[in-house]
């Protein structure tokens, strides 16, 4: 089955300093890495939610994703279990690994060990934002825009998810890659197709 | 189609012994599996307790026919699955038959034998040893030597996982798809598990004290513990007919934290509530508990929140037999669905060992000397990291 009546409703990047949310720029600093996304969070979204501070970065930065995502949202129009998460990258949860190994030198941290696995940050986006349906993370050289758009297509048809989030989030040495999409049956103004090539094309803009 | 299920034979292999009888015969003596560190290697050793099983991989391999290189979890699996068919009379040949088998650290054993000699050296390391790394593998090494090639597959959802292979097991049975399924779950002892634990500060350096006041967390244990499910029609046809049904199951996520529960206890009691949903029993029809039990802060108090919320008032018997075998993590829904079979089988209620102090936020305590008593409906609790709860029911034949 085709994905065509499938839309993308909306799209939030994270990269080079940068936010943006459908292609525009909602937030920008000179701030690097865990400073970026302190600033992104207090200053910039004015995110209230005090567990943010006990996440590692690829968990802070898919927070800050789906805050920017879903900002227009509509809570009520799915259940919690309706609403699906497929996350992707190429490095895994390798800088809280790294992290981790280093504290196991001396007193290893039950803090960081929680965080040594990637779809931990789908826990944490499920935990905030309820989406509690199907939920996977695959690790992939690269965006692959084709895996995903199967993926959910196929969860979105056969598996009782109507909404879901997909996407990639990376963090290595402090470096934020994060592109996600949400993805619905809806028609919405600016959505568009559904499709890989949107997709790649989406993951691609020039930030 | 018949919507029964029926236990038509049990395997296990444990710390408390080898096979069934010696599992029975240590929870009637009521001596637990737990000592010093004998086979794994740890700098731990001597400091945490660990539950393991006796025998060693060459005399496991020996008993098996099988190659060395295997798996101790793929070896613990293939004498308690094997010994699990054996007990059914099932020739399983004749049959649809599956196996679902649990675990949550695959060949991770062999897996650390290769590490050490690799990151001397990353030409080093005898790449046998991570063949069977991935979960999935060590299943394969099982089902291939008991002939299973209908339906395999592998689940592994932490310390849950072998009680969602038991009713994955059955809801195939109930929609016709398969006759038989050996179902449970195995794991190993390793470093990989041990030091995980110890980083979480989960483990109590003396033998584990589930449900007391004063608990101060868990002993690691291995082993692996299947049932043999079949269909209404196939146990109809067997010489000995089964007299124990699994007549309800549920699984449910609170998502609450990475490997806690939450205090409430939110997902265990949306676990038994749905497990007797399904029995189509009240809760004053449940005669045992056999807890999850771990011995943690956190576990018994989410456990034991949520019986005070569910049974209000009409607390049934309950143990958590981990206080003989550790805790056996992707085992131990397999271990204690045998364990919950025997109780209704045998008419007994297992103790929980070295408890002495009733927890102050629970009007109940747990069973602590062995009692004999005709039991018809047993449920078995399996919670695991990730919020994953699962509940077993299992009945005695009406």
């Amino acid at each position: 089955m085709s994905g065509s009546e499938l839309k993308i409703t909306a799209h939030a990047i994270i990269r080079n300093g940068k936010i943006l949310r459908n292609s525009e720029t909602i937030f920008e600093s000179s701030d690097t890495g865990s400073d970026f996304l302190r600033e992104a969070y207090e200053e910039g979204l004015k995110i209230d939610y005090p567990k943010f501070y006990k996440m590692d970065a690829l968990g802070k930065s898919g927070i800050i994703a789906t805050e920017v995502l879903l900002q227009d949202f509509d809570f009520g129009k799915y259940k919690p279990e309706e609403a699906g998460i497929v996350l992707s990258n190429k490095n895994s949860s390798i800088e809280a690994d790294v992290n981790y190994f280093e504290t196991a030198r001396s007193f290893p941290s039950p803090a960081l060990f929680v965080y040594t696995l990637p779809n931990i940050v789908i826990g944490e986006i499920s935990i905030r934002y309820k989406f509690k349906g199907e939920n996977a993370f695959f690790v992939s050289d690269q965006f692959d825009a084709d895996w995903l758009h199967f993926y959910v297509s196929d969860l979105i048809h056969h598996q009782k998810i109507k909404a879901c989030i997909c996407g990639w989030v990376e963090s290595v040495d402090e470096n934020f890659d994060t592109c996600l999409f949400l993805v619905e049956k809806e028609q919405k103004e600016n959505a568009v197709n559904f499709t890989a090539e949107n997709l790649k094309e989406i993951y691609g803009l020039k930030v | 189609m018949s919507k029964n299920v029926y236990i038509a034979g049990v395997g296990v292999i444990s710390a408390i012994g080898n096979n069934v009888a010696e599992n029975l015969a240590s929870l009637k003596n009521n001596s637990p599996g737990m000592g010093d560190m004998q086979r794994l290697e740890s700098n731990h050793k001597g400091k945490l307790p660990v539950a393991e099983v006796k025998l060693s991989n060459e005399s496991l391999c020996q008993q098996l026919g099988l190659p060395l290189h295997t798996s101790r979890t793929a070896l613990l699996s293939t004498i308690a699955a094997k010994e699990a068919i054996e007990n059914s009379g099932v020739t399983i040949k004749k049959y649809r038959t599956g196996f679902i088998s649990a675990n949550s650290v695959g060949g991770m054993d062999k897996t650390e034998n290769f590490f050490i000699e690799f990151l001397n050296d990353n030409n080093a390391g005898d790449l046998h040893e991570v063949v069977n790394h991935e979960c999935g593998a060590v299943t394969e090494i099982t089902a291939d030597h008991l002939g299973i090639s209908d339906f395999v597959t592998t689940i592994s959802t932490a310390c849950s996982s072998s009680a969602n292979s038991i009713f994955l097991g059955a809801r195939l049975i109930r929609q016709g798809m398969l006759d038989v399924v050996v179902a449970g779950g195995t794991d190993a002892l390793t470093k990989f598990t041990l030091n995980g634990f110890n980083t979480l500060m989960i483990l109590d350096s003396q033998f584990c004290q589930p449900m007391d006041e004063n608990r101060r967390g868990l002993n690691l244990g291995e082993g692996a513990g299947y049932v043999v499910l079949v269909s209404e029609k196939l146990a109809g046809s067997l010489d000995v007919k089964p007299t124990v049904q699994l007549t309800g199951w549920a699984n449910a996520n609170h998502a609450h934290h990475q490997t806690a529960s939450s205090p409430d206890g939110t997902g265990n009691l949306l676990a038994m509530k749905g497990a007797l949903k399904k029995a189509e029993l009240n809760p004053s029809d449940i005669d045992y508990i056999n807890l999850h039990g771990t011995g943690t802060n956190n576990n018994d108090i989410a456990e034991g929140t949520a019986i005070k919320n569910l049974f209000a008032g009409n607390y049934p018997l309950m143990s958590s037999t981990k206080s003989f075998t550790g805790h056996t993590l992707g085992a131990s829904g397999g271990i204690e669905a045998v364990y919950s079979v025997l109780a209704i089988q045998e008419g007994l209620i297992f103790s929980n060992l070295r408890f002495e102090t009733q927890m102050k936020e629970l009007p109940f305590k747990p069973v602590t000397k062995l009692q004999q008593k005709e039991i018809k409906n047993v449920m078995s609790n399996s919670f695991g990291f990730g919020g994953n709860c699962s509940s077993l029911v299992f009945s005695k034949n009406a």
